[in-house]
Parts: C-alpha cells; structure tokens; sequence
C-alpha cells in the first residue's frame, strides 16, 4: 500500500525531498556556527571582560572568592598540558607499537582477536574510566607515596594514556597497513630485517598517518573531562610535579560552571578558556584533515 | 633509499658478528611488538573484567529497578530514575538528530552537485564531531538553559546529545550510501525514475545496514558521556517519572556523584557494571551488523 502511496506522489516531489534534506543538512550545519558564534558572545563580547590576555593567561591567579575577585587560568592550561603530555607520551610508543604489531606482526586471527578489543577500549565511557583509575590507582598511591589524597596529575595522564590508547592504534595500524605491500616485499626480498624495513621503510611512508595519529589522540586528550576531573584533584594551585594536584581546563570547566552566575566575570572566564580549548582542538582537527587529504591524494596519484 | 650499507647483514657470510647482531636485534624488536599487543589485548579484558568482577554482586532487579535510598542518598537502593534518564536523553536526541542527519547525508552522496561544497560541509562536520563533548555542554548551558530558558530539563540535555550524534550519524550515512556501487544508481536514473524513488527503493535498502550501526554507535557515545548533561540535563535525585521540562538523573552522572562525593563505593561499581554492560551489547550489536552488512554486500 506505500507503494500505491509514493506512486501518487506529484512530479515536483523530488524537488521537495532534494529541498527537505538541504534544510536538515542547513540546520545541523549552521549549529556549528551557532555554537562558535555562542561561545565567543559568552567569553569576550559581553560587558566588562576587562583583563588582557595576558594576565587572564599567565599572571592572575584563579580566586574567584578573593577581594577583588580574579580569574586566571594559569594553573589550568599547565595542568592540561602536563597530563596531556604524560598520557601522549606513554601512549604513542605504545599504541606505535601496536599498530605495527597488527599490521605486521600478528596472525590473522589475533588482528580479528584485537580490533573488537581496542573498539571495547574505546568505546568505555570517560566516567567509568574516572571510577576506575579512582578505585585501582588513587587508592594505592595513597599508602605507597604517602599522600593525604591519592589524586594527582600523575594518575590522570596515566589513566588518559589508557584512554586515547585505542585511537592512536588503530589509527597507526591503518597508517602503517596503507603502506604499498610491494615495497615491503621488495625490501624482504633484499634480505633485511623486519626491525630495518619498520625503521627504513614503515615509519617514513606511514609518516603523514602516523602524524594524524597522534593529532587525534591530543584533541582527544585535551578535550577529555570527565576522568581527569575525577582524578586530577581539582586544585587551583599551580602544579609543580606530577604528583600535585592539578585543574585541567576541561576540569575547571565541569567544576565551576553550575555554581556561576550568569554573564559575571567568572562566567566570561570560564566561556573564554572554553573557547581557547575550541580553538586549540579546531585547530589540530584542521591539520588532521590536511594531513589527510594530501596523504590521500598523493596515494591515489 | 636503498644504499649499500643496508645490504650487510644479508651479504656478509651467516655467522658474522654484524649478521648475528641485526637478528638478534630483530628478535628483540619482535618481543617488543608482541608485548605491545598482549598489553593491548590485556587492558580492555582486565579493566571490563575487574568492573565485572567488583560490580556483579552489587547488580540485581531490585538494584536496577529501585530509586536511589539511604542517608547520604545512594549508598542504599537502586538506579531505575538514572536508567531511565539516560535512555530518555539519548531518545530525544535521536529523535531529532536522525531525520537531520538523513537528510543531510543524502543531500550530500545524491543530491549536491557541487564537489566544493560537499568538501566544505564535511569539513565542517568532522569539526564539529572533533569538538570536546565538554564544550557542548557549555554551548548548552548558554544557549539552551539560560537564553531560550529552558533551564536544566531532558529537553534541553536531548537537544545537545542530538547536536553531539549528528556528525557521528552524518558521517555514518555519508559513508554507508557512497558504499552503495554507482552502478545501481546509473541503472534506476537511466530508467527514469526520480532520485527520491531510487534513495527509498535501492539505495537506503542497500545501506541501511551501516546507518543502523552508526546510529547505535551514536546512542552508545551520548549515553555514556556525562560532560555534555551535567550542567544541561542532570539532577542529583529523583525519584523517577519523566517530564520534558524536568531535570532527570543519568547513568554517568549518577556515577560520578557517588564516586566524587564518596558515598557508595558498592552502588558505584554496581551501576558503572549497568552502564557498560549496556554499552557493550550496544557496540557489540553494531559490530555483528557491520560483519553482517559487509558479507551480504559482496
């Protein structure tokens, strides 16, 4: 019967349909825009956000309660970047090193074995990593180094490590499989090692890959909220190791903005560190793309 | 790139010092790279089987099924208003994600012409599916909450779990129709039919599949993430029932409160089971589709 249904339908339908679905596109579209446009009123456009960047960046401590109050955000973009460090640092060598392994090393019925296993790991939501790393490290670090409370920015980037883990290595692993199999025949063939075709041959032609492999897992690492607020300690001291506790952005974000009152100067504040988060994040994903499409198109040439 | 000196270990004699040298190097480089993917394999098994392990006592009908209960609230009782609120929030916002992201995946794979634009609309969809979920909830918060008012309801936590799927379902759509083999597009269009008959009788049937998977991928990504609802959507307590104008507790907030607040360690890892358990029979149901999708495809 919705055959007989369609069937009438007038001969302009088409057209309709081509229109309808140019709204939707139009509409979920223009909320990117919207959301840029919004968060940039938030921040700097609205009254009174007096401070420069500078001290808003690097010299203002952030006491929201002092007299008179001040928000700076210091000892959150620090706190980022350490765990954001930590956790890139251990995850690309490993997650290199996992890429190769199934891409080069591993049986086949252990690659089929592993794809749904790193799609688990990262498919776990951000909270229950949080409660994880919570019940499994925070605790321990607590009786072996002593520490009133175990949290600290050392947990989180671990924590995160495991987290942006499965992006860096299935993404090197598509990186490092796009290589030609020819050249890796070629280079057996010549009766060379596997650890000299990885270093000679692997590593440069899977380069632009593996570089796009690393941009994805820091936007991941930057944005990621949840699970460093739960293990970062929440402090608004400036970290000095990374056993202190620390505030990422992401963090001060989730903690402050319920207890804000709408269009004050913390508010702005806290609108413009989300907005250097975007920016930031925006701009690692502009350079995803680029790598991409060169890589692309040089590979089909 | 192939100089001589690569050649050595090859072209000396076996059982020179060099020769041995680079094999057993490689050895040691293959260890490595099997440890590497034992480690791999043993972080998700032995993270998914300590939650397990810690959370299935915790776990039954009452749990599931009840309220949360006791002083401080949630160290005894269940989590029935929290599995509601989620799949609440992650209905609506499907619900309003969907239609918008069919549309616009088939706008680009049939209907757009211009090669520009379609690179310039998917550029701008991968951004916005790159965007921290975190910044979500701000936009949410300052667009939904406090400028149209909705102040922090299932309505307005939907709409922003519909703003986080769309990219995810564009893409999923986008992909799944341009898999579909040109040839039967040339085929129907060469009948005569209309493009919106050859989209509902061939193309959609031929890539449901893969939109299928995207949308339970997106529904799995917007129930777990509590970012974008904490300041949008989620509320402390309630005792269940559902209002599109009311907060709702949710799965990931409800969790994090009783770890950030120390109140049950148990219902913690009890509901945190809940959550993955759903969350893997989710993906898990998306990645038997896409195997399914795939082999019937060839």
């Amino acid at each position: 019967m919705t055959r007989n249904f369609f069937a009438k339908l007038p001969y302009w339908s088409d057209e309709a349909v081509k229109a309808l679905a140019f709204l939707a596109l139009g509409i979920g579209v223009s909320f990117l825009l919207l959301m840029i446009v919004f968060v940039l009123r938030e921040s700097s456009l609205g009254p009174g956000f007096s401070m420069s960047l500078f001290d808003f960046l690097v010299m203002k401590p952030w006491a929201p309660m002092a007299t008179p109050p001040s928000h700076g955000i210091l000892h959150a973009w620090i706190s980022t970047l350490v765990i954001t460090g930590l956790s890139l640092s251990l995850a690309i060598p490993l997650g290199f090193g996992i890429g190769l392994f199934l891409s080069e090393v591993a049986p086949r019925w252990i690659q089929q074995a592993m794809q749904p296993a790193l799609e688990i790991l990262a498919g776990i939501p951000a909270v229950v990593y949080g409660f994880f790393g919570y019940v499994t490290l925070v605790r321990n670090f607590e009786t072996w180094f002593d520490m009133p409370a175990g949290e600290c920015l050392l947990i989180a980037g671990l924590i995160l490590a495991v987290m942006v883990l499965p992006f860096v290595a299935s993404t090197a692993a598509e990186a490092f499989r796009s290589v030609s199999q020819d050249l890796r025949e070629m280079a057996y063939g010549l009766g060379v090692t596997q650890l000299y075709v990885t270093r000679r041959v692997l590593l440069r032609k899977a380069l632009p890959g593996l570089f796009g492999a690393v941009a994805l897992g820091l936007a991941r690492a930057l944005g990621e909220t949840l699970a460093v607020l739960m293990l970062a300690g929440n402090s608004v001291a400036v970290p000095h190791s990374l056993l202190d506790r620390g505030q990422p952005i992401t963090a001060l974000l989730a903690t402050e903005l319920g207890e804000t009152v709408v269009h004050s100067a913390k508010y702005q504040a806290l609108f413009a560190s989300g907005l250097i988060l975007m920016i930031v994040v925006l701009g690692i994903n502009v350079m995803i793309w680029t790598l991409k499409h060169r890589f692309l198109e040089r590979s089909d040439a | 790139m192939l100089d001589t000196a690569m050649l050595s270990p090859s072209a000396n004699v076996t059982g020179s010092g060099t020769y041995r040298r680079s094999v057993l190097r490689d050895r040691i480089w293959r260890a490595t790279l099997w440890f590497c993917g034992v480690i791999g394999f043993l972080l998700p098994v032995s993270i998914i089987g300590y939650l397990i392990l810690e959370g299935v006592q915790c776990v039954s009908w009452g749990f599931l099924f009840d309220y949360p209960r006791g002083t401080p609230l949630g160290t005894r009782g269940g989590i029935w208003p929290a599995v509601e609120g989620s799949l609440a929030l992650a209905s609506i916002g499907l619900l309003v994600a969907f239609p918008l992201a069919l549309g616009g995946g088939l706008y680009l794979t049939e209907y757009g012409r211009s090669h520009r634009f379609n690179r310039i609309v998917r550029f701008l969809v991968e951004c916005l599916a790159a965007v921290p979920s975190i910044i979500y909830g701000l936009f949410g918060y300052a667009f939904l909450v406090v400028f149209l008012k909705f102040g922090i309801s299932l309505i307005a936590g939907g709409l922003v779990l519909a703003l986080i799927m769309f990219p995810i379902l564009l893409i999923a759509t986008q992909e799944s129709l341009r898999s579909v083999d040109d040839a039967y597009r040339e085929m129907g269009l060469s009948l005569g039919v209309t493009r919106f008959y050859l989209v509902r009788r061939v193309l959609l049937r031929k890539a449901w599949r893969g939109i299928v998977a995207g949308i339970v991928l997106a529904v799995g990504h917007a129930v777990g993430s509590a970012a974008p609802v904490l300041f949008t959507a989620s509320i402390y307590f309630s005792k269940g029932g559902l209002g599109l104008d009311r907060p709702v507790m949710t799965l990931p907030t409800h969790l994090y409160h009783l770890v950030s607040e120390a109140i049950s360690f148990d219902q913690a890892f009890g509901t945190a089971l809940v959550l993955i358990a759903g969350l893997l029979i989710f993906n898990v149901s998306a990645m038997l589709l896409r195997r399914l999708g795939g082999g019937l495809a060839q």
